[in-house]
């Protein structure tokens, strides 16, 4: 069931999220150096490196909560250097955390609910649709607990369900697999595959597991120390020598 | 069920204004010194309310809401007073001394007016981050005490402001602090509530989830402040006098230590607070008046209402820091509540 994404073209760059030349400077350490990316509706791309390699930097800047020292970030062709984080994601740019970052205190429910709200629904639309939300990602149970005391499995799908209902355009999800086991991470992999296809959402995806990189996505962005080191489509990426050599090892693929 | 819950806060406040009920029905037969007490409850009752809806949602602490309650006390007491009055003790424009409006349209305006002056303060307020937006908040109390003890012409500077219409008994006070919890239930139940909420759990999650951190802050910073100062008017034309000192930080102490106490997350925590605080302050005061045994009276240092507050406080903080309620609401008995929450389960 992969469906493989709109393949370039004007139109299709036109409505796509762009990173052009991006350079981020931390306090004499410089943690993205002229890093590009493009990420189009529909597609999952999967963006991959070693620890502090710049992945969640990259995020931070697309979605505003991080400035870049040079370069520009561009959403469907528009240059939004100047979007709050709040704009950008009721705009359709919307992420999950590394940390996950529950609003713990709120049950489930409202956690999905506040996506929807914010966005613009009355809270009885966007409850309505933050219990089917729920439901269809097997949280029905959990609905009215709160988020903080779900087991962790779960409350990374409450992320994601948050994320889910502000309708995004392009959807950054930062490690949402990180900690989940074998069967969770299927789960994972139908949602997201659910949600590129549904929403026609591009998707960028940071995951360590390779295989479940190369069995979700579409493209894959090697970063290494703040630089591009390879992007390609899947199978290009997981045979390229330098990839193999600089990351991904001999025995690369562990099991999902 | 899961529609229903949305009218949550209406039915704690329906049940919260029947507890008032009694309170003000046994009020009425008790004698006077104790009905006076339980007025002054009703009144702090409206004003941590008020307090609630900014600090309770937003998880931000205010040091600074009693200032709203003298800015409504002082412009309630210019606009009602006799013009006579106001001419031996203020020194006021001509216009604003001749005017005289009755208490409730009196009450009307100074609601609006502290309403556009919190939008005004608000507004660069709610852009702060961490510590410094409460840090601000304290700023403003001291800067409105320093004014009022100060501006001779229109608060009588140190001189107390006499002969305000006491039009406040109990049942205006209590109709006060009913209509402060259904204010506060029905902004529970929007949306802006709700993302305030989300902010107060985590600013950078919710800024993530597409809320505007500090418009959803000023909204209630303003609600809130509107609130308060129907709580200062109230308050003053009760004492039916008027002293800066009176809103300063005696009652911020009191009025915050009620909030925290009771649980600053809870509508019915604010309420629980501040019958809890009131009742402990007035056995207090008694014991302070002196307690007759046999011959010998016994009186407690002065003093000791306040030692003992900051204890209680203290104690929750240690041993309860959500307060006593934490985020529990009080609401209809519900019989119906166990079976769907097993029958979602088995959907699951
Ligand atoms: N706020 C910050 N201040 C200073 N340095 C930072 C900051 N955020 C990140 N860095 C540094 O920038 C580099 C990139 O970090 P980043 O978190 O983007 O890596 P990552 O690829 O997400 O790693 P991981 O796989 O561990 O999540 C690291 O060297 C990190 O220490
Ligand atoms: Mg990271």
């Amino acid at each position: 069931m992969m469906i493989q994404p709109d393949s370039g073209g004007a139109d299709a760059s036109a409505a796509s999220l762009e990173v052009d030349g991006v350079v981020v400077d931390f306090q004499g350490l410089r943690a993205i150096e002229d890093v590009s990316l493009t990420l189009r509706p529909g597609e999952i791309l999967g963006l991959i490196g070693p620890n502090g390699a710049g992945k969640t930097t990259l995020i931070n800047v697309l979605t505003g909560f991080q400035a870049v020292t040079q370069g520009s970030v561009r959403l469907g062709g528009v240059d939004i250097a100047g979007w709050k984080p709040h704009e950008r994601s009721r705009r359709g740019l919307v992420r999950t955390f590394q940390s996950v970052l529950p609003f713990a205190g709120l049950t489930a429910l409202e956690n999905v609910e506040a996506g929807g709200v914010a966005i613009g629904l009355v809270r009885g639309e966007a409850r309505a649709e933050a219990v089917r939300i729920l439901s269809e990602m097997g949280l029905a149970h959990a609905a009215n607990r709160k988020a903080g005391t779900l087991p962790f499995g779960e409350e990374r799908r409450v992320g994601i369900a948050r994320a889910i209902a502000m309708r995004p355009r392009f959807l950054l999800m930062d490690e949402p697999a990180a900690g989940l086991n074998d069967a969770e991470c299927r789960d994972l992999q139908t949602i997201v595959r659910g949600i590129c296809v549904s929403l026609s959402c591009g998707v960028l995806f940071i995951e360590h597991r390779m295989s479940m990189v190369f069995e979700l996505c579409h493209r894959i962005q090697v970063l290494q120390l703040g630089r591009t080191l390879a992007l390609g489509p899947t199978d290009a990426i997981r045979a390229d020598p330098k990839v193999r050599k600089a990351y991904l090892g001999e025995d690369e693929v562990s099991p999902c | 069920m899961v529609e229903n819950s949305l009218f949550r806060p209406l039915q704690t406040a329906l049940v919260l204004i029947l507890a008032l009920i009694a309170v003000a029905l046994c009020a009425s037969i008790a004698p006077p010194a104790l009905q006076r007490t339980v007025i002054e409850a009703l009144i702090k009752l409206t004003v941590v309310v008020g307090l609630f809806i900014f600090v309770g949602q937003s998880g931000v602490f205010s040091f600074g809401h009693v200032a709203f309650m003298a800015i409504g006390g002082y412009m309630s007491a210019i606009l009602t007073l006799a013009p006579a009055r106001k001419a031996t003790l203020l020194d006021l424009p001509g216009a604003i001394e001749a005017l005289q409006l009755p208490w409730p349209l009196a009450l009307v305006a100074v609601i609006v007016a502290v309403g556009v002056l919190a939008t005004v303060v608000g507004w660069p307020f709610c852009r702060l981050r961490g510590i410094a937006l409460p840090m601000a908040t304290f700023a403003l109390l001291i800067i409105t005490y320093v004014v009022a003890s100060n501006w001779q012409q229109v608060t009588g500077g140190r001189q107390a402001l006499v002969g305000l219409p006491r039009y406040v008994g109990l049942w205006t006070a209590f109709g006060g602090a009913a209509l402060a919890i259904l204010v506060a239930a029905g902004y529970a139940m929007t949306r802006h509530a709700l993302m305030l909420r989300c902010s107060r759990e985590s600013e950078v999650a919710a800024a993530a989830t597409g809320i505007d951190v500090e418009r959803e802050r000023l909204i209630a910073f303003v609600l809130s402040a509107m609130v308060v100062a129907a709580g200062g008017v109230l308050f003053s034309h009760f004492i039916g006098t008027i002293t800066a000192s009176t809103f300063y930080l005696d009652l911020t102490f009191v009025t915050l230590t009620m909030l925290v106490v009771g649980g600053m997350r809870s509508l019915t925590g604010a309420c629980a607070g501040v019958a809890l605080v009131s009742l402990v302050s007035e056995l207090l005061r008694s014991v302070e008046r002196g307690v007759a045994i046999g011959d010998v009276t016994i009186a407690a240092p002065p003093g000791l209402q306040e030692i003992v507050l900051a204890a209680l406080l203290l104690a929750i903080l240690v041993l309860r820091p959500a307060g006593l309620l934490g985020d529990a609401e009080i609401g209809w008995p519900s019989f119906r509540r166990a079976a769907p929450a097993t029958a979602t389960r088995q959907q699951g």
